[in-house]
Protein backbone atom coordinates (compact mmCIF):
# COMPACT_ATOMS: atom_id res chain seq x y z
CA UNK A 1 0.00 0.00 0.00
CA UNK A 2 2.98 2.29 0.53
CA UNK A 3 3.06 4.79 -2.32
CA UNK A 4 6.51 5.63 -3.55
CA UNK A 5 6.30 9.07 -1.98
CA UNK A 6 9.39 10.37 -3.76
CA UNK A 7 7.90 9.83 -7.20
CA UNK A 8 4.50 11.19 -6.26
CA UNK A 9 6.13 14.34 -5.03
CA UNK A 10 8.32 14.81 -8.08
CA UNK A 11 5.95 14.19 -10.95
CA UNK A 12 2.84 15.95 -12.18
CA UNK A 13 0.49 15.26 -15.07
CA UNK A 14 0.94 17.42 -18.14
CA UNK A 15 -2.34 17.59 -20.06
CA UNK A 16 -2.19 18.17 -23.84
CA UNK A 17 -5.92 18.13 -24.38
CA UNK A 18 -9.15 16.21 -24.07
CA UNK A 19 -10.49 13.51 -26.42
CA UNK A 20 -13.52 11.20 -26.35
CA UNK A 21 -13.26 8.13 -24.12
CA UNK A 22 -12.14 5.09 -26.07
CA UNK A 23 -9.40 6.97 -27.93
CA UNK A 24 -6.27 4.87 -28.35
CA UNK A 25 -3.05 6.82 -28.25
CA UNK A 26 0.23 5.60 -26.82
CA UNK A 27 3.32 7.48 -27.92
CA UNK A 28 6.36 6.33 -25.97
CA UNK A 29 8.92 9.11 -25.60
CA UNK A 30 7.05 11.50 -27.93
CA UNK A 31 5.78 13.89 -25.26
CA UNK A 32 7.26 16.99 -23.67
CA UNK A 33 10.65 16.34 -22.02
CA UNK A 34 10.69 13.10 -24.09
CA UNK A 35 7.99 11.68 -21.80
CA UNK A 36 5.60 8.86 -22.63
CA UNK A 37 2.18 9.95 -23.83
CA UNK A 38 -0.85 8.11 -22.46
CA UNK A 39 -4.60 8.33 -22.20
CA UNK A 40 -6.37 8.79 -18.89
CA UNK A 41 -10.08 8.03 -19.06
CA UNK A 42 -12.82 9.29 -16.78
CA UNK A 43 -16.37 8.50 -17.82
CA UNK A 44 -17.14 9.65 -21.36
CA UNK A 45 -14.05 11.79 -21.81
CA UNK A 46 -10.32 11.23 -21.62
CA UNK A 47 -7.21 13.36 -21.27
CA UNK A 48 -3.96 12.99 -23.21
CA UNK A 49 -1.28 13.10 -20.54
CA UNK A 50 2.40 12.71 -19.71
CA UNK A 51 4.03 12.39 -16.32
CA UNK A 52 6.61 15.18 -16.08
CA UNK A 53 9.10 16.22 -13.40
CA UNK A 54 7.38 18.90 -11.34
CA UNK A 55 10.53 20.92 -10.66
CA UNK A 56 10.80 21.75 -14.38
CA UNK A 57 7.39 23.41 -14.24
CA UNK A 58 7.48 25.37 -11.01
CA UNK A 59 6.85 29.08 -11.50
CA UNK A 60 10.48 30.04 -11.48
CA UNK A 61 11.87 27.32 -13.72
CA UNK A 62 8.86 27.53 -16.03
CA UNK A 63 9.44 31.23 -16.62
CA UNK A 64 13.09 30.63 -17.26
CA UNK A 65 12.21 27.80 -19.67
CA UNK A 66 9.58 29.82 -21.52
CA UNK A 67 12.14 32.51 -22.22
CA UNK A 68 14.67 29.96 -23.44
CA UNK A 69 13.88 29.77 -27.12
CA UNK A 70 15.29 26.28 -27.60
CA UNK A 71 13.15 24.92 -24.74
CA UNK A 72 10.09 26.81 -25.96
CA UNK A 73 10.47 25.47 -29.47
CA UNK A 74 11.07 21.89 -28.31
CA UNK A 75 8.12 21.90 -25.93
CA UNK A 76 5.70 23.74 -28.24
CA UNK A 77 6.53 21.31 -31.04
CA UNK A 78 6.06 18.27 -28.80
CA UNK A 79 2.74 19.64 -27.50
CA UNK A 80 1.50 20.28 -31.03
CA UNK A 81 2.84 16.98 -32.43
CA UNK A 82 0.96 14.99 -29.78
CA UNK A 83 -2.28 16.86 -30.47
CA UNK A 84 -1.84 16.41 -34.22
CA UNK A 85 -1.40 12.66 -33.77
CA UNK A 86 -4.67 12.61 -31.87
CA UNK A 87 -6.33 14.91 -34.40
CA UNK A 88 -5.48 12.38 -37.11
CA UNK A 89 -7.85 9.83 -35.62
CA UNK A 90 -10.29 11.63 -33.34
CA UNK A 91 -11.64 14.95 -32.05
CA UNK A 92 -9.42 17.07 -29.82
CA UNK A 93 -9.96 19.93 -27.37
CA UNK A 94 -6.53 21.54 -27.24
CA UNK A 95 -5.31 22.80 -23.86
CA UNK A 96 -2.78 25.51 -23.45
CA UNK A 97 0.83 24.35 -23.32
CA UNK A 98 2.11 23.72 -19.75
CA UNK A 99 -1.28 22.83 -18.23
CA UNK A 100 -0.39 20.71 -15.21
CA UNK A 101 -2.37 18.65 -12.73
CA UNK A 102 -0.98 17.49 -9.41
CA UNK A 103 -1.90 13.89 -10.11
CA UNK A 104 -4.42 11.35 -11.41
CA UNK A 105 -7.09 11.91 -8.74
CA UNK A 106 -7.24 15.69 -9.35
CA UNK A 107 -7.43 15.20 -13.10
CA UNK A 108 -10.15 12.55 -12.82
CA UNK A 109 -12.25 14.84 -10.64
CA UNK A 110 -11.80 17.66 -13.15
CA UNK A 111 -12.81 15.48 -16.11
CA UNK A 112 -15.87 14.16 -14.32
CA UNK A 113 -17.00 17.56 -13.05
CA UNK A 114 -16.61 19.16 -16.49
CA UNK A 115 -17.71 16.19 -18.57
CA UNK A 116 -20.84 17.94 -19.81
CA UNK A 117 -19.09 20.98 -21.25
CA UNK A 118 -16.22 18.84 -22.55
CA UNK A 119 -18.61 16.49 -24.34
CA UNK A 120 -20.46 19.44 -25.84
CA UNK A 121 -17.19 20.81 -27.21
CA UNK A 122 -16.17 17.41 -28.56
CA UNK A 123 -19.47 17.17 -30.39
CA UNK A 124 -18.99 20.66 -31.77
CA UNK A 125 -15.51 19.92 -33.12
CA UNK A 126 -16.20 16.44 -34.46
CA UNK A 127 -14.76 16.14 -37.98
CA UNK A 128 -13.54 19.74 -37.98
CA UNK A 129 -10.14 21.38 -38.08
CA UNK A 130 -8.77 24.90 -37.82
CA UNK A 131 -6.98 26.61 -40.70
CA UNK A 132 -4.97 29.79 -40.35
CA UNK A 133 -4.81 32.51 -42.99
CA UNK A 134 -2.52 35.50 -42.90
CA UNK A 135 -2.41 38.23 -45.54
CA UNK A 136 0.54 40.56 -46.04
CA UNK A 137 0.86 43.77 -47.98
CA UNK A 138 4.14 44.71 -49.58
CA UNK A 139 4.15 48.49 -49.52
CA UNK A 140 5.98 49.61 -52.61
CA UNK A 141 8.35 52.47 -52.19
CA UNK A 142 7.75 55.14 -54.82
CA UNK A 143 10.87 55.57 -56.90
CA UNK A 144 12.41 58.92 -56.14
CA UNK A 145 13.51 60.67 -59.34
CA UNK A 146 15.66 63.75 -59.67
CA UNK A 147 13.35 66.77 -59.39
CA UNK A 148 14.66 69.64 -61.59
CA UNK A 149 12.19 72.25 -60.38
CA UNK A 150 10.18 73.22 -57.32
CA UNK A 151 7.00 72.25 -59.16
CA UNK A 152 8.30 68.82 -60.04
CA UNK A 153 9.33 68.32 -56.43
CA UNK A 154 5.85 69.25 -55.18
CA UNK A 155 4.20 66.91 -57.67
CA UNK A 156 6.49 64.13 -56.60
CA UNK A 157 5.72 64.69 -52.95
CA UNK A 158 1.99 64.66 -53.69
CA UNK A 159 2.34 61.40 -55.59
CA UNK A 160 4.16 59.79 -52.66
CA UNK A 161 1.47 60.91 -50.21
CA UNK A 162 -1.30 59.66 -52.48
CA UNK A 163 0.39 56.30 -52.84
CA UNK A 164 0.60 55.98 -49.04
CA UNK A 165 -3.09 56.88 -48.67
CA UNK A 166 -4.05 54.38 -51.37
CA UNK A 167 -2.08 51.67 -49.58
CA UNK A 168 -3.89 52.44 -46.30
CA UNK A 169 -7.28 52.22 -48.01
CA UNK A 170 -6.29 48.99 -49.75
CA UNK A 171 -5.07 47.51 -46.45
CA UNK A 172 -8.41 48.06 -44.70
CA UNK A 173 -10.52 47.01 -47.69
CA UNK A 174 -8.48 43.89 -48.41
CA UNK A 175 -8.44 42.77 -44.75
CA UNK A 176 -12.20 43.17 -44.43
CA UNK A 177 -13.05 41.60 -47.74
CA UNK A 178 -10.69 38.68 -47.22
CA UNK A 179 -12.03 37.83 -43.78
CA UNK A 180 -15.66 38.13 -44.92
CA UNK A 181 -15.04 35.98 -47.97
CA UNK A 182 -13.22 33.31 -45.94
CA UNK A 183 -15.86 33.38 -43.20
CA UNK A 184 -18.59 32.52 -45.73
CA UNK A 185 -16.93 29.17 -46.49
CA UNK A 186 -16.06 28.42 -42.84
CA UNK A 187 -18.22 27.07 -40.01
CA UNK A 188 -16.76 29.63 -37.64
CA UNK A 189 -14.21 32.42 -38.00
CA UNK A 190 -11.96 34.57 -35.85
CA UNK A 191 -10.03 37.65 -36.91
CA UNK A 192 -7.11 38.03 -34.53
CA UNK A 193 -5.20 41.25 -34.24
CA UNK A 194 -2.60 41.57 -36.98
CA UNK A 195 0.91 41.17 -35.63
CA UNK A 196 3.23 44.16 -35.91
CA UNK A 197 6.18 43.53 -38.18
CA UNK A 198 8.52 43.53 -35.16
CA UNK A 199 6.77 40.35 -34.06
CA UNK A 200 5.96 38.81 -37.43
CA UNK A 201 9.58 39.25 -38.44
CA UNK A 202 8.56 40.32 -41.94
CA UNK A 203 8.98 43.60 -43.73
CA UNK A 204 5.47 43.39 -45.19
CA UNK A 205 2.49 44.75 -43.25
CA UNK A 206 0.22 42.04 -41.87
CA UNK A 207 -3.36 42.76 -42.95
CA UNK A 208 -5.16 39.68 -41.76
CA UNK A 209 -4.50 37.18 -38.98
CA UNK A 210 -7.51 34.89 -39.25
CA UNK A 211 -8.49 31.45 -38.00
CA UNK A 212 -11.24 29.40 -39.64
CA UNK A 213 -13.05 26.28 -38.51
CA UNK A 214 -13.79 23.97 -41.44
CA UNK A 215 -14.88 20.38 -42.01
CA UNK A 216 -11.84 18.17 -42.40
CA UNK A 217 -11.02 17.67 -46.10
CA UNK A 218 -13.18 20.62 -47.20
CA UNK A 219 -11.21 22.51 -49.86
CA UNK A 220 -13.46 25.57 -50.15
CA UNK A 221 -11.32 27.73 -47.89
CA UNK A 222 -8.19 26.86 -49.84
CA UNK A 223 -9.98 27.80 -53.06
CA UNK A 224 -11.19 31.06 -51.56
CA UNK A 225 -7.61 31.91 -50.57
CA UNK A 226 -6.49 31.24 -54.15
CA UNK A 227 -9.26 33.51 -55.48
CA UNK A 228 -8.24 36.29 -53.13
CA UNK A 229 -4.62 35.78 -54.09
CA UNK A 230 -5.46 36.27 -57.74
CA UNK A 231 -7.56 39.30 -57.04
CA UNK A 232 -4.99 41.06 -54.88
CA UNK A 233 -1.65 39.80 -56.21
CA UNK A 234 -1.19 42.81 -58.48
CA UNK A 235 -1.65 45.15 -55.52
CA UNK A 236 1.17 43.48 -53.61
CA UNK A 237 -0.85 41.25 -51.26
CA UNK A 238 0.24 37.69 -50.49
CA UNK A 239 -1.57 35.03 -48.46
CA UNK A 240 -0.29 32.33 -46.17
CA UNK A 241 -2.40 29.29 -45.30
CA UNK A 242 -1.45 27.07 -42.34
CA UNK A 243 -2.94 23.97 -40.76
CA UNK A 244 -4.83 21.81 -40.23
CA UNK A 245 -4.55 22.75 -36.56
CA UNK A 246 -6.49 21.50 -33.56
CA UNK A 247 -9.25 24.10 -32.94
CA UNK A 248 -7.12 26.31 -30.67
CA UNK A 249 -8.95 29.49 -31.66
CA UNK A 250 -12.41 28.07 -31.07
CA UNK A 251 -12.25 26.62 -27.59
CA UNK A 252 -13.47 28.77 -24.71
CA UNK A 253 -10.58 30.54 -23.04
CA UNK A 254 -11.66 29.21 -19.67
CA UNK A 255 -13.94 26.21 -19.25
CA UNK A 256 -15.39 27.70 -16.09
CA UNK A 257 -16.65 30.69 -18.05
CA UNK A 258 -18.41 28.65 -20.74
CA UNK B 1 18.01 35.39 -23.31
CA UNK B 2 18.77 32.31 -25.32
CA UNK B 3 21.77 30.17 -24.60
CA UNK B 4 21.75 28.39 -27.97
CA UNK B 5 22.33 29.62 -31.50
CA UNK B 6 19.78 32.10 -32.85
CA UNK B 7 17.20 30.40 -35.04
CA UNK B 8 17.02 31.06 -38.78
CA UNK B 9 14.31 33.58 -39.66
CA UNK B 10 12.04 31.03 -41.37
CA UNK B 11 12.12 28.87 -38.28
CA UNK B 12 11.38 31.84 -36.03
CA UNK B 13 8.26 32.64 -38.04
CA UNK B 14 7.08 29.02 -37.89
CA UNK B 15 7.78 29.00 -34.16
CA UNK B 16 5.83 32.21 -33.68
CA UNK B 17 2.82 30.79 -35.53
CA UNK B 18 2.99 27.72 -33.31
CA UNK B 19 3.62 29.54 -30.04
CA UNK B 20 0.83 31.99 -30.81
CA UNK B 21 -1.52 29.01 -30.76
CA UNK B 22 -0.15 26.74 -28.05
CA UNK B 23 0.39 29.55 -25.54
CA UNK B 24 -2.15 32.17 -26.53
CA UNK B 25 -5.10 29.95 -27.39
CA UNK B 26 -6.47 26.65 -26.23
CA UNK B 27 -8.24 25.93 -22.97
CA UNK B 28 -6.68 27.79 -20.06
CA UNK B 29 -7.49 26.49 -16.62
CA UNK B 30 -7.46 29.05 -13.89
CA UNK B 31 -7.77 28.85 -10.17
CA UNK B 32 -6.55 25.98 -8.06
CA UNK B 33 -7.09 23.23 -10.61
CA UNK B 34 -3.72 23.40 -12.25
CA UNK B 35 -0.23 23.86 -10.95
CA UNK B 36 1.24 26.18 -13.54
CA UNK B 37 0.44 29.83 -13.08
CA UNK B 38 3.37 31.45 -14.85
CA UNK B 39 2.59 34.72 -16.55
CA UNK B 40 2.93 33.78 -20.20
CA UNK B 41 2.93 37.38 -21.33
CA UNK B 42 6.55 37.43 -20.28
CA UNK B 43 7.35 34.92 -22.98
CA UNK B 44 6.56 37.48 -25.57
CA UNK B 45 9.10 39.83 -24.13
CA UNK B 46 11.77 37.35 -25.09
CA UNK B 47 10.27 36.44 -28.44
CA UNK B 48 9.71 40.05 -29.37
CA UNK B 49 13.28 41.01 -28.61
CA UNK B 50 14.54 38.19 -30.74
CA UNK B 51 12.19 38.76 -33.64
CA UNK B 52 12.56 42.50 -33.48
CA UNK B 53 16.27 42.16 -34.02
CA UNK B 54 15.63 39.80 -36.95
CA UNK B 55 13.12 42.30 -38.37
CA UNK B 56 15.60 45.12 -37.94
CA UNK B 57 18.21 43.16 -39.87
CA UNK B 58 15.68 42.59 -42.63
CA UNK B 59 14.78 46.24 -42.85
CA UNK B 60 18.44 47.21 -42.90
CA UNK B 61 19.07 44.79 -45.78
CA UNK B 62 16.07 46.20 -47.64
CA UNK B 63 17.11 49.78 -47.11
CA UNK B 64 20.64 49.15 -48.27
CA UNK B 65 19.27 47.53 -51.45
CA UNK B 66 16.96 50.47 -52.03
CA UNK B 67 19.79 52.86 -51.26
CA UNK B 68 21.97 51.16 -53.85
CA UNK B 69 19.18 51.32 -56.45
CA UNK B 70 18.55 55.03 -55.97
Amino acid sequence: MNEPAVFTALTALYVYGVVPAGTRLALPGAGVEASDVEILEAGDVAAIVSAVPIDEYGDESLLRHLNDLAWLQRTAQAHEAVLERALGTTTVIPFRMTTLFAGEPTLRVFLQERSEVLLELLRRFEGKVELGVKAYLERRATEPSAADSGRAYMLQRQAVQEAARDADVLAVKCAQESHERLATVALDARANRAQPSELSGRSEQMLLNGAYLVARGDTQLEEAVRDLEQRYAERGVTYELTGPWPPYNFVPRDLAAS
Amino acid sequence: MNEGQPLPLEEQITLLELVDRVLNKGVVLTGDITLSVADVDLVYVGLRVLLASAGTLDRMALESREGAAA
